[in-house]
């Protein structure tokens, strides 16, 4: 199933936006729920990295999207019931469309989405916006957990500690986070120009892009 | 005329004097520059300037003089030409690199300048194995370790063609196999790239490959002369505050063996190898107070695991972890960091408050020492710094900090990775100074590096490890002439070697 990982970006763009479609135009939560189920189910048959992180994410957005909208909708008088069923419907759109994009950013690193777009022409401009929005988050999240550890191994207790206590240390992860995202701006930058990154100069791409995207190089078959 | 050229250049950022004054130098084709000088010389300043960046991609109010390649001025060359021409690897690797896969950061000059494919494959592919980076293939650089990924960025130089090479310190955080293969590079790479200029603190690592030599101090640069016998000018090197690359050393006296501090048995790691064996298996290993205990060992031989499973980061399997006689297995990693002070490669990394200050008011609030932060940090070179943000020093000051932190959080284990800041005998001395206040506390150090000179110069054990094991484990004397160092196919330090030791 990870070889789901490495189909075209565009196919998995374009697979994520027509199943989001589907989850929108659900008619009621008895099928809205079940296909938005499906949807993180999927996440699990397709190996999908850091799941659990996901689910804790999903999980809190679930609630809180059932919350806000009972509150609302019980202030406008609306029965418990039925106001649970609306609410319930809102949540499954949310948490597919999220399990859907999720599937594409967590399976699509900058560089697959380089050679997809370097293969399909795109004008440079398009290629990095497209790579750096779904590459980035990724990578600040990556940095986000490293800063975890870090802050762990100065001996900061985070995580037999009260909610209250683990969003504050959250919070404290906030400035080399930012740091962080300076220096990557800063080193994209850098490299975009001694690398000779040209918005005038389409560019290629060493993988073979299909309806796959080659992962890495192929070290048994060096002819080609 | 000369095939590359600077004349009196001079560069500045503003302050009262000039980071660079005057440099000239000229090179023939196929010559070799080496360029030491201390942290803080106006090296990298001075990279960056014969490279172009200083002032194509960095600009410079305060640059004057020409750099020039085959007489042509670089400001008259457009940056895509020029850094097809000049091959550039920083000190920070980190600053050329972002979230690609190490294919794709070497294909990536090709690409960009719309090389057909099976060219690109065929110059990656190439480079790839002439560097032994196939096993690195498909990974994400920022997941690999400083050491390769900066063998993927010198990959990435090399991909044009380039005509000059400037490489910034490329050696840190190499093992020696790694250099070997750098030199294998560079020298292989000699059909094409007329110059190499490389700045470097120890001017032994490329003695193979280079020619001459010119030292750097305080922003002015020496004449150019024959690096061989400049070798053996030891007060030359410590004028210029580094450490003479043939000098004496003074190998610390044997310890009186303190407390055991820490002791690791039958460990077992939960992180496994492609090839499904754990990265750690049965290793032993215990530590005692007045110690310092070096630890060596190839890149993915499983240093950082260890340094990670001591601190809790890493899940173990099986296998057990003491610290001051106590089982720590339950133990969170902060618990444990009461105990292990943790000083990594890039300080950035662990650093998250605003001020010097409170960085070291965090690690005093483990109450393990009574000194002020004033005092711990005037004794590593910070003074008057207090009030400076952790992420505007330099890496140097970063380094210093981790010191201080180190020292300030009272631990009884220090467990230091690849301590770049002593690598000059200003950054030599403040280590020296660490390693001393702890070991006469009976407090022990763990230094994890690829310097064998550093770890011949300062450690009291040697460990190596190798294959998820601990095949040596004993003095450094005897560690240099053992089987497990033998299966390195290392070289000795070279106060250890024997034609100097006889």
């Amino acid at each position: 199933m990870t070889r789901l990982h490495d189909l075209n970006f565009f196919i998995k763009l374009g697979i994520a936006f027509a199943l989001m479609t589907v989850a929108w135009f659900a008619p009621n939560w008895q099928s809205g729920v079940p296909f938005a189920l499906l949807c993180v189910g999927g996440l699990w048959v397709a190996k999908v990295p850091k799941l659990g992180s996901y689910l804790k994410g999903a999980g809190l957005l679930t609630l809180m999207v059932i919350a806000s909208w009972m509150v609302n909708l019980l202030l406008q008088g609306v029965a418990p019931l039925d106001a649970l069923a609306i609410a319930a419907r809102m949540a499954a759109r949310l948490v597919a469309t999220t399990a859907l994009f999720y599937f594409v950013m967590e399976t699509s690193s900058p560089g697959a989405i380089l050679a997809a777009c370097s293969a399909a022409r795109l004008p440079p401009i398009v290629t990095l916006v497209l790579s750096l929005t779904f590459g980035i988050i990724p990578m600040l999240r990556d940095e986000f957990e490293r800063i975890a550890d870090a802050q762990r191994a100065r001996g900061m207790e985070i995580d037999n500690v009260s909610v209250v206590k683990k969003l504050r240390f959250a919070l404290a992860r906030g400035v080399p986070l930012l740091v962080q995202a300076i220096r990557t701006a800063h080193a994209i930058s850098f490299s975009l120009t001694l690398y000779g990154f040209d918005l005038s100069r389409k560019r290629t791409t060493w993988r073979e892009v299909g309806m796959m995207v080659e992962p890495h190089l192929s070290w048994k078959d060096k002819s080609r | 005329m000369s095939f590359f050229s600077a004349q009196e250049l001079t560069v500045g950022f503003g302050t009262s004097e000039p980071l660079l004054s005057d440099i000239n130098l000229e090179l023939e084709a196929a010559d070799r520059l080496l360029i030491c000088g201390a942290t803080g010389s106006g090296k990298t300043t001075l990279m960056m300037a014969l490279a172009g960046i200083i002032p194509k991609i960095i600009p410079n109010k305060n640059y004057s003089g020409q750099v020039m390649l085959e007489g042509v001025p670089l400001s008259a060359i457009g940056s895509d030409a020029l850094f097809s021409q000049i091959g550039f690897v920083a000190q920070t690797v980190e600053d050329q690199l972002w979230d690609l896969s190490v294919e794709d950061i070497i294909a990536f000059p090709l690409e960009n300048r719309g090389v057909q494919r099976a060219e690109v494959r065929a110059r990656v592919s190439s480079l790839m194995q002439q560097l032994n980076l196939t096993e690195l293939s498909g990974r994400r650089v920022l997941t690999l370790s400083g050491g390769e990924r900066r063998m993927v960025v010198l990959a990435a130089a090399l991909a044009p063609h380039p005509r000059v090479l400037v490489l910034d310190e490329p050696t840190t955080g190499l093992d020696p196999a790694a250099r070997q293969r750098l030199c294998g590079a560079l020298a292989q790479a000699a059909d094409t790239v007329s110059n190499v200029i490389v700045a470097e603190q120890d001017p032994v690592h490329l003695a193979s490959i280079t020619q001459h030599l010119a030292i750097i101090s305080d922003g002015t640069l020496s004449a150019i002369e024959p690096l061989e016998p400049a070798l053996d000018k030891s007060e030359m090197w410590e004028h210029a505050g580094l450490l003479a690359p043939r000098r004496k050393i003074n190998r610390p006296a044997p310890p009186e063996i303190g407390r055991e501090l820490l002791a690791i048995s039958a460990l077992r790691t939960k992180l496994t190898r492609a090839s499904g064996k754990p990265v750690l298996d049965d290793l032993e290993l215990n530590l005692h107070g007045g110690e310092v205990l070096g630890v060596i060992g190839r890149n993915g031989a499983g240093k950082t695991t260890l340094m990670r499973s001591i601190l809790g980061l890493s899940a173990i399997a099986s296998g057990g972890i003491s610290i001051a006689g106590a089982t720590a297995d339950g133990w969170t990693t902060a618990r444990r960091a009461r105990s292990i002070a943790y000083v990594p490669q890039s300080m950035r990394q662990i650093l998250f408050h605003m001020t010097v200050e409170e960085e070291v008011g965090f690690a005093l609030s483990m109450g393990g020492n009574d000194e002020d932060a004033d005092t711990i940090l005037a004794r590593y070179g910070l003074a008057g710094m207090q009030e400076t943000n952790p992420f505007a020093l330099s890496a140097r000051q970063q380094g210093q900090l981790g010191l201080a932190c180190a020292e300030a959080s009272g631990a009884i284990i220090a467990i230091i990775d690849e301590p770049l800041l002593a690598r000059d005998l200003q950054g030599r001395a403040l280590l020296e100074t660490f390693l001393t206040r702890m070991t006469q506390s009976e407090r022990t150090v763990m230094l994890v590096s690829h310097d064998l000179e550093l770890v011949d110069d300062v450690a009291t054990r040697l460990a190596i490890v190798a294959d998820g094991h601990i095949p040596f484990d004993g003095t450094s004397e005897e560690g240099w002439r053992s089987a497990a160092f033998d299966a390195l196919g290392w070289p000795a330090p070279y106060a250890a070697q024997p034609e100097v030791t006889s």
